[in-house]
């Protein structure tokens, strides 16, 4: 394997490419102290084993390689060598830059991903949620970096949209796979509850029923029709049950207002809240906190 | 028309069904909720989002699907699971979540009492088994793990009781569900006080005891409005969901039995009398003076077959369980009974009846090069049916059981159901209503009403659909092999004992590195 070393601001490949940070392979074969020390960037980092065991760790976990593994570092996260320093093996990355919002776990690309907003920001929560940056046996993503680097130095015809859709392609496959390795679609209630703990952890957030169906691995459709058969309800009907059973336990605490809790569990307003609690209790939040707080 | 409302609180998921008056099935529906385990012993769930599940459950139920079919709702009856433990503050705030009847945490506060000649007492006086399970014992973990919610509570209810306070304003409790919380004297139907003081409080701390058959108030004005039901419709504190799935099985006699298998199970007669063990192995619980239901019950039913399907099953499509398990009966069926000596120990959670052993562990024994995969599938469905025997040979002591009435998914499967007959040697019946529990409820809140004089009339009405006869041949052979499957089961004692601490070890460093990590 030749290696080779791509970076935005002094390689003509890249010059139309101003969103691969870095490209390159690379043969580490002596060991040199603190050559892998702590870095956060705004970037994604994806780091492909060819050779060798590389100890690292990446947002304070420690994490092991070996060939045809795969890491992914998103924005913001730390990353670093278990020692400090890079160990012997060969590796190939590409540094894609990317922008993010620190609140939102959200991943935004730049117009050259064809990639639909929507799609990137569930995309990067899955990355988030799933918190695997170790995927295992990727050998498709080999196939694609290879692909890449092809386009890159041959610069045949096409080629510039085709490394962007390479790009694309290769966080569709970490996305896909960071969810097949988490769960191997076998038991619906666990992979179920996971999900719920992830709504529960953030409920002020819109979830979207693509995000939901994302998180378990499966389709929207499909997705419905399983959590309809095992809840009983729609998954954004699950969701409203979550919701309304903390304001509950919200409106037992006289200190905190009717607005903070409609916004706590994911209402849009205090308005939204108060429909939806009365239609299914019969009582305005105030009311219930009312009879629950005086009585006896 | 007058139609009749159950409400199911189950372990998963509470269950709505709609009955006519004559006790035919109008409709139903579920909505589940999950169970938390924020340490390993512990199993948890929120009991606002039970309540909100069951009233979006029911409102939805009632505006879909029995109002438009113009039915007027006579009586709302509940039925729930046992052994639930929630503490309230005086305002009737839940603190902290509703511990369940899978929560293991007072193992050692059990261990402690059962082998104490108080535990003993309390034991012939309550009816419960002491076990982790048990409220009471719940309790006291309470008491010495969590001093300040122990002192902040002005009550420990039951889930069910929850859920009726907080549609009616009134906290009680049955007596069928009272009996199954180590608390109660089933002989004088009061709360005992042995295990009142052992518990560390007093009965204030508790529910009013009530017979299944009270009506605790009517539904608040707000809930009439939301559900959609008129103030007359009748609330019927109703019973426990083991006492329903019996009275629901129309097993009414001495000689009678029925087998329950969903993901635990259980085996349940029904007398006028206690079951006195000496060995502690029998639960008795009440449902009305006179009625008593005993029996044992399992921790390992058709969990441990859905387990195996989902780790050796062949899954074409994402999640399809069921379509896995479907296939494994199939494969099961191409062996000859007993799976050509393959032995499966079900123990995988621990086992209450008969062993009341939480280190019991799994096992396949007699594995030689001839076995196959198919051999495997057979041998676990066997393995958990032997131990649902093992229940019934312990309760044939005491009685002389000629049939047996089943239900849940797992026993109504009908290969399995034809093994439970072969492995009995006794004819087993299946009933037309595939829902026990909700059927037991009807027939409580008819009993009230005046449609049947009695519960035990109630009993008989009830229609049996098929009978499977147990096949002589294939009984020989299991009867050989079961000798094998009690003998381990009690052989390995010292194993189970060692590898669930080496377990247990490993268990804690592992989480302690994640913990550093």
């Amino acid at each position: 394997m030749n290696q080779f070393f791509l970076h935005h601001q002094h390689s003509k490949e890249l010059e139309v490419f101003p969103h691969i940070l870095e490209f390159a392979i690379r043969k580490n074969t002596t060991i040199q102290l603190n050559s892998l020390s702590t870095t956060t960037s705004d970037s994604v980092r994806i780091y492909y084993v060819l050779e060798g065991k590389f100890e690292w760790l990446i947002d304070d976990r420690r994490s092991v390689l070996y060939p045809d593994d795969l890491a992914v570092i998103l924005p913001g996260q730390a990353f670093r060598g278990e020692k400090n320093f890079l160990d012997i093996g060969t590796l190939f990355w590409i540094h894609i830059s990317a922008a993010r919002h620190e609140d939102d776990k959200r991943l935004v690309l730049g117009t050259w991903s064809g990639l639909s907003k929507a799609e990137t920001r569930t995309m990067g929560r899955v990355l988030h949620l799933n918190n695997t940056p170790v995927l295992v046996k990727m050998k498709a993503a080999h196939s694609i970096l290879q692909a890449i680097q092809t386009e890159l130095f041959q610069q045949q015809i096409g080629y510039q949209t085709r490394v962007n859709q390479l790009i694309d392609e290769l966080l569709v496959l970490i996305a896909r796979q960071s969810t097949h390795q988490n769960n191997l679609q076998r038991d619906f209630p666990k992979v179920f509850i996971k999900l719920e703990e992830a709504l529960r952890k953030n409920l002020a957030h819109q979830w979207s029923v693509e995000e939901m169906a994302a998180l378990v691995g499966l389709g929207t459709t499909a997705f419905s029709e399983k959590v309809k058969k095992f809840t009983g309800f729609s998954p954004l009907n699950y969701l409203i049950n979550i919701r309304i059973s903390e304001a509950i336990k919200l409106l037992r605490r006289p200190d905190i207002s009717l607005t903070t809790i409609a916004l706590e569990v994911g209402f849009y307003s205090s308005q939204h809240f108060s429909t939806t609690f009365k239609k299914l209790t019969g009582y305005t939040p105030g009311e219930f906190r009312k009879i629950n707080t005086s009585r006896n | 028309m007058d139609c009749i409302i159950t409400i199911e609180l189950g372990t998963n998921a509470v269950r709505v069904f709609a009955f006519d008056m004559k006790g035919e099935l109008i409709n139903s529906a579920k909505g589940s909720y999950p169970t938390f385990h924020s340490a390993p012993d512990f199993s948890e769930q929120d009991p606002e989002q039970i309540f909100i599940t069951t009233l979006y459950v029911l409102k939805n139920f009632v505006a879909e699907k029995i109002l438009p079919e113009k039915y007027h709702v006579h009586s709302i009856c509940f039925v729930a699971s046992m052994h639930s433990v929630l503490a309230v503050d005086a305002h009737g705030a839940p603190l902290g979540d509703l511990i369940t009847w899978a929560d293991n945490r007072g193992k050692k506060e059990a261990q402690e009492l059962k082998s104490t000649p108080a535990g003993k007492k309390m034991y012939e006086a309550t009816g419960t088994p002491i076990h982790p399970m048990s409220p009471l014992v719940k309790i006291v973990w309470l008491r010495k793990n969590d001093r300040p919610r122990f002192d902040r509570t002005d009550k420990f209810i039951s889930l069910k009781s929850y859920i009726v306070h907080q549609l009616t304003g009134e906290y009680c409790i049955d007596f069928s569900l009272a009996s199954a919380t180590g608390l109660m004297n089933i002989h004088t139907l009061k709360w005992e006080d042995q295990a009142l003081e052992y518990a560390g409080i007093k009965a204030n701390k508790l529910p009013e005891l009530a017979s299944i058959f009270v009506r605790p108030g009517k539904l608040r004005k707000e809930y009439q409005t939301s559900l959609g039901l008129s103030a007359d419709t009748r609330i019927i504190i109703g019973s426990s969901d083991g006492c329903m799935a019996t009275l629901g099985a129309g097993v009414w006699s001495d000689d009678k039995a029925t087998i329950t298998i969903e993901d635990s199970g259980a085996v349940r007669v029904v007398g006028s009398r206690v079951l006195r063990d000496e060995r502690q192995r029998f639960f008795n619980y009440i449902l009305t003076e006179g009625r008593y239901i005993s029996g044992g019950p399992t921790n390992n039913g058709g969990v441990i077959f859905e387990w195996f399907a989902q780790q050796f099953g062949e899954f074409v499509n994402p999640f399809d369980n069921d379509h896995a398990m479907e296939n494994h009966i199939r494969e099961a069926a191409k062996v000859s009974a007993g799976s050509e000596g393959l032995l499966f120990l079900p123990y995988l959670l621990g086992e209450r009846a008969p062993l009341w052993n939480p280190n019991a562990r799994g096992s396949y024994f007699g594995l030689n090069i001839k076995h196959e995969r198919q051999h495997f599938i057979r041998a676990t469905i066997e393995g958990i049916l032997y131990e649902v025997y093992s229940i019934g040979k312990m309760l044939d002591e005491h009685r002389s059981i000629t049939g047996l009435s089943v239900n849940g998914s797992f026993a109504t499967i009908p290969f399995c159901t034809q093994l439970i007959a072969d492995i009995f040697n006794k004819p087993v019946s299946t009933t037309k209503n595939a829902n026990s529990i909700g059927l037991g409820a009807f027939l409580l809140t008819a009993t009230d009403i005046g449609i049947y004089p009695s519960l035990d009339e109630a009993a008989q009405s009830v229609v049996f659909q098929e009978t499977f006869l147990p096949r002589q041949h294939d009984h020989d052979v299991y009867s050989k092999y079961y000798e094998i499957f009690e003998r381990l089961s009690v052989k390995l004692e010292d194993e189970f004992r060692e590898i669930a601490t080496l377990q247990q070890r490993q268990k804690e460093t592992s989480s302690t590195t994640e913990a550093i990590q």
